[in-house]
């Protein structure tokens, strides 16, 4: 039945660019989806070890600067006398090196978040990224600074006599972006469903009981951060790939928020959670925008949901449907236990 | 995979122009312009000069007798924001030719979108050189380059016994082109080149900056910025009693507004501009500066907001010259008749010259500048 | 092309180039500094406001760079479209910040009162983004200025100069900051208010009524928040997101100088002024308002608690 569910849903996202036929829609789809995998990233801090990092547009600016410079190819002078020259790379290069840097970048704040936390790490969080803004914004030999790194090249896929994909224009993107958010989809499915997830859960719920047990606290922190680092970075250079332009704002804040209001309101810790808050906030703009509502008014939405979101349905959206679902699988009569319970209630 | 993937790729192309029928009840221009964010004062300026020159255009039988329709969006002042409403425009909204981007940085990032989709540009302010030598057929400018605006300027920095002189300009595509051009032509002229500072384009405290630059000594300093930066850089400049010269360049300036917001402190400025309000007989066409000065007067608009929105009335002209020269709202109709427009504009007649990559050349106007001053309180003839 | 035919300028503005090369090195450095401590009166007023939400209601106020541009835009309101008088235009900006963060407080944090700091962070960040949205959506985002009657020279001394306009935002910071310290430390109000800070439950089972104490707690540093607005408006332009910067660099200033420590949010605001300033005279303006964000990560990485704090941290 769920494994049907699954299929079915799948196969309609599979389906969408066949049917829509507006390419602006699937273009708003693709920035949509996009946004979806990095809050799926922020989820795996904030639903699942309870850190609020509130500088996730960070990891997702970082992986789309790397990716884009590795890809486009840049001199910078370390040394006023040290020229560093590098050469345009393949771009499936350039996402690889984004994963990396950024899981880099992640394992550094999940060394930090071991030594502050509640406020004290979301402002170091924040602070992260504005350091990291202002860097783009002025180390213009390497970033461009203000000017924006233009002309990025769309991600294309070679090997000599089998394959060769330049993913150019809607279509194509739709679909890498759609198998980009199943694989991290299924990797933190994977992660939170392992034994590290369950210590995760158990740090969330009390750290000193689960310290007390042996769990290793500082390491399984550190790789929760490097995961959710590394999933943020590929999702900010397959948005630079797409989009094929990077400038310093997109470290701004706004967008850590937006990926935040994303999680609250779908559920934190649960792994539908991103994806529905995602849908619906991605989608909200474009509805609200038909309807001739200035932005400023959407935006106004937007803030005035996110408080209703805190007060209504503090849980989230998934966690409030979830009785009602489990009540429709009652009915079902299904023998063994369902597999999607998410892990926070698996452990309770 | 690989072959459907491939043939999906090829329907998007046939679909997207497919679907695309550019015929609608009325004939739809794109503007994108920054109308929040560090430019917004600008944008705001030459989107109402757009607005009344529309206006003006349907009141006197519109365009192929249809009625022009401006769809404006906001660009944010933001490069990816500006790709964004460009996207935006010839996808969703499907307009055959777009007028923008204000900032040389904004008009940079949205090019790569013209080849995508072979839609036409029309830019009204953006100075930056690299916007019409880089090879993109589909640019045609109507404002001045940097480097016209420094040939220009150059018999005056001998009168004006220009010694050293130093720059204060955005870090961006106009303020680092524009001080490139300018550094040049000072150099050519033997002037020394003393502190050569950026800022931020919505930085507001620029006292540092300007007590390096007052430490750097020297009698001349060029501002390139839009006005509100400007007016925050006349107030602070007297503050630290920085009693050097200043003269801005970019034509962004508005010099009214300069002196109903900075007061004294702007006196004793200079300004490169493009249109002189003040001078009406000064002008090429003083019948359509006339036009334009009555609806924007008529709308009671901020008139400090003249010598900017000039720019969105001739561009808009020009567009409704060339959409009835093509005869049909095609793109690449407008662009092969946007080479033959002849338009007398507010400053001076518009028609494009080729520059660039042959083959590839996008179209350059070569408009008016002049040099005004702020003497006690009144802009006077320099 | 076609310019006017020019005409020579009569007298070059004489510059004073008899001086030695190092009285001008110390000129500059002089003038950094009287620049940074215009910049850290203000930047204390800011801190201020924010140490005590932090520190007394545990609350990660997103508003206050929110209350600091609608101080900007009352100022401009009152100043520009009402003509009224510029000092009496102030007062009504901070009373206004006062209302509305009383209102915040009573509409948005009354019923979150035990929430954990997430839950409350989460709406203050909603209220700051309708707020902002909302500025925008009432005065457009065109930058505006506000005209002042101070004497538009500067008072010189000898080579250094500073505007009186800053002199005076310098002086009513300096004063609201010592109205604010005898407040906490010299009245009923404020007693209890520190009783709040120490142990909330001790101070609500001794007769505190919480409730009133957070709500004036949030009035209070808005109000402040408010007035940094009002002032510096008028020396800058007002825009709807001139409060971004202004809130994170308040939080920099309230982690600098510890948890509800009035004194040491002023000695913070203080110090990052003149790291700023001198920063960006003598290292590069462009990382001048990187400086506060390295300085958090930096000192919450050595201390935790913030330079002059010896209470425990929170969190």
């Amino acid at each position: 039945m769920r494994r049907l569910a699954t299929i079915a849903g799948l196969a309609f996202l599979f389906s969408i660019p066949l049917w829509l036929g507006n390419f602006y829609l699937l273009h708003v789809c693709i920035i949509t989806g996009i946004f979806i995998i990095a809050a799926m990233s922020l989820n795996l801090l904030l639903g699942y070890t309870g850190q609020l990092s509130l500088g996730q547009a960070a990891f997702f600016g970082i992986g789309a600067y790397v990716s884009s410079l590795a890809s486009l190819g840049f001199e910078v002078h370390l040394l006023p006398d040290w020229l560093v020259t590098v050469d345009p790379k393949p771009v499936w290069f350039g996402m690889a090196c984004a994963v990396v840097v950024t899981g880099l970048c992640g394992w550094a704040i999940g060394r930090i978040a071991f030594k502050v936390r509640g406020a004290y790490f979301v402002i170091v969080t924040i602070s992260f990224a504005e350091v990291v803004r202002l860097v783009a914004l002025n180390w213009d030999e390497l970033t461009q600074g203000p000017m924006a790194l233009n002309n990025i090249p769309p991600l294309s896929l070679v090997i000599p006599g089998l394959l060769d994909i330049t993913f150019i224009g809607k279509v194509a993107n739709y679909y890498l972006v759609l198998v980009f958010a199943i694989l991290s989809y299924g990797i933190i499915a994977r992660l939170v469903r392992s034994r590290a997830g369950r210590a995760m859960i158990a740090l969330k719920e009390n750290e000193a009981l689960a310290a007390s047990v042996g769990i290793d606290v500082t390491k399984y922190l550190v790789l929760a951060t490097v995961m959710s680092a590394a999933i943020a970075g590929a999702a900010g250079a397959l948005y630079a790939h797409y989009v094929r332009i990077v400038d310093p704002n997109v470290f701004l804040f706004i967008y850590t928020v937006t990926m935040v209001i994303m999680v609250v309101a779908g559920g934190k810790g649960t792994l539908a959670g991103p994806v529905v808050g995602g849908v619906i906030f991605g989608l909200l703009p474009e509805g609200l925008r038909s309807l001739a509502i200035a932005p400023e008014v959407q935006w106004i939405v937007y803030g005035i949901l996110m408080i209703l979101v805190v007060y209504l349905l503090p849980q989230g959206i998934v966690p409030a449907l979830r009785p009602f679902l489990q009540h429709r699988r009652h009915l079902d009569a299904q023998k063994q236990p369902p597999a999607d319970i998410p892990a926070s209630e698996a452990m309770s | 995979m690989q072959s459907s993937l491939k043939s999906v790729i090829a329907a998007t192309g046939i679909l997207l122009f497919a679907s695309a029928a550019w015929a609608q009840d009325t004939v739809k221009v794109g503007v994108s312009e920054p109308l929040t964010g560090a430019f917004a004062a600008s944008g705001n300026y030459v989107t109402q000069g757009a607005q009344l020159a529309a206006d003006a255009i349907n009141k006197s039988g519109g365009v192929l007798g249809k009625k022009l329709e401006l769809i404006v969006e906001d660009n944010k002042s933001n490069p990816t924001e500006a790709v964004d409403t460009a996207e935006r425009l010839i996808v969703k909204d499907k307009v055959p030719v777009l007028m923008g981007a204000w900032s040389s940085t904004l008009t940079l990032a949205v090019m790569p979108k013209l080849e995508e989709y072979k839609v036409p540009l029309l830019v009204e302010t953006s100075s930056s050189g690299k916007i019409t030598t880089s090879g993109n057929p589909y640019i045609f400018r109507i404002s001045p380059t940097s480097e016209m605006e420094a040939t220009a300027f150059a018999p005056l920095a001998k009168s004006l016994g220009i010694k050293k002189a130093n720059f204060l300009v955005t870090n961006n595509d106009f303020g680092k082109g524009s001080m490139q051009e300018f550094t040049k032509m000072l150099k050519g002229q033997g002037v020394d080149i003393g502190a050569q500072e950026t800022m931020e384009p919505d930085a507001t405290d620029l006292s540092a900056q300007l007590a390096k630059i007052k430490a750097a000594g020297g009698d001349t300093l060029f501002v390139t910025t839009d006005v509100a930066q400007l007016t925050l850089i006349l107030k602070q400049a007297k503050d630290q009693q920085i009693t050097m010269r200043i003269i801005t360049t970019g034509g962004s300036v508005a010099p009214d507004q300069l002196i109903d917001q900075a007061g004294d402190a702007a006196n004793g400025s200079y300004h490169l501009v493009f249109f002189t309000p003040w001078f009406p007989d000064a002008v090429k066409n003083p019948d359509v500066a006339q036009n334009f000065t009555a609806a924007w007067k008529d709308k009671k608009y901020n008139v400090g907001g003249l010598t900017e929105g000039f720019r969105g009335w001739d561009g808009i002209y020009t567009i409704a010259a060339a959409i009835n020269g093509a005869g049909k709202t095609e793109p690449e109709a407008i662009r092969e008749a946007l080479w033959k427009v002849k338009v007398k504009g507010v400053n001076g007649d518009i028609s494009f010259i080729k520059q660039g990559p042959s083959g590839k050349e996008s179209g350059q106007n070569v408009p008016s500048v002049y040099l005004v001053k702020i003497e006690g309180g009144k802009v006077v003839k320099q | 092309m076609d310019l006017w035919k020019p005409q020579p300028v009569g007298r070059l503005p004489r510059f004073r180039q008899s001086l030695s090369r190092k009285s001008c090195v110390l000129d500059q450095l002089l003038q950094h500094c009287l620049n940074a401590l215009v910049l850290g009166g203000t930047y204390a007023l800011l801190g201020i406001g924010l140490t005590l939400i932090f520190g007394i209601m545990r609350v990660v106020n997103f508003t206050h760079g929110e209350l600091y541009s609608f101080g900007a835009y009352m100022m401009f309101m009152f100043v520009m479209l009402l003509h009224l008088d510029f000092f009496l235009s102030l007062v009504l900006a901070m009373l206004l910040g006062i209302a509305l963060g009383a209102a915040i407080e009573f509409l948005l944090l009354r019923k979150l009162r035990g929430a954990d700091i997430d839950t409350t962070m989460l709406v203050m960040i909603g209220a700051w983004i309708a707020m902002q949205n909302l500025e925008q959506l009432v005065w457009s985002g065109v930058a505006k200025s506000i005209k002042t009657p101070f004497p538009s020279s500067p008072l010189v001394m000898g080579a250094l100069s500073v505007s009186w306009n800053r002199l005076f935002v310098l002086a009513v910071a300096l004063g609201l900051i010592l109205c604010t310290y005898a407040l906490v430390n010299r009245t009923r109000l404020g007693r209890a208010m520190r009783a709040t800070f120490q142990d909330p439950d001790t101070a609500a089972l001794m007769g505190v009524d919480i409730g009133t104490i957070y709500m004036s707690t949030f009035a209070l540093g808005s109000g402040l928040a408010a007035a940094a607005g009002a002032l510096l408006g008028p020396i800058f332009v007002v825009t709807p997101t001139m409060g971004d910067l202004a809130s994170l660099k308040a939080f920099a200033i309230v982690i600098l100088g510890g948890l509800g420590n009035i004194v040491g949010a002023t000695i913070g605001g203080f110090i990052l002024a003149f790291i700023e300033e001198l920063g960006a005279g003598y290292i590069s303006s462009g990382y001048r308002d990187a400086m506060g964000f390295l300085l958090i990560i930096a000192i919450l990485l050595v201390r935790p608690t913030g330079l002059f704090s010896r209470k425990e941290r929170i969190g």
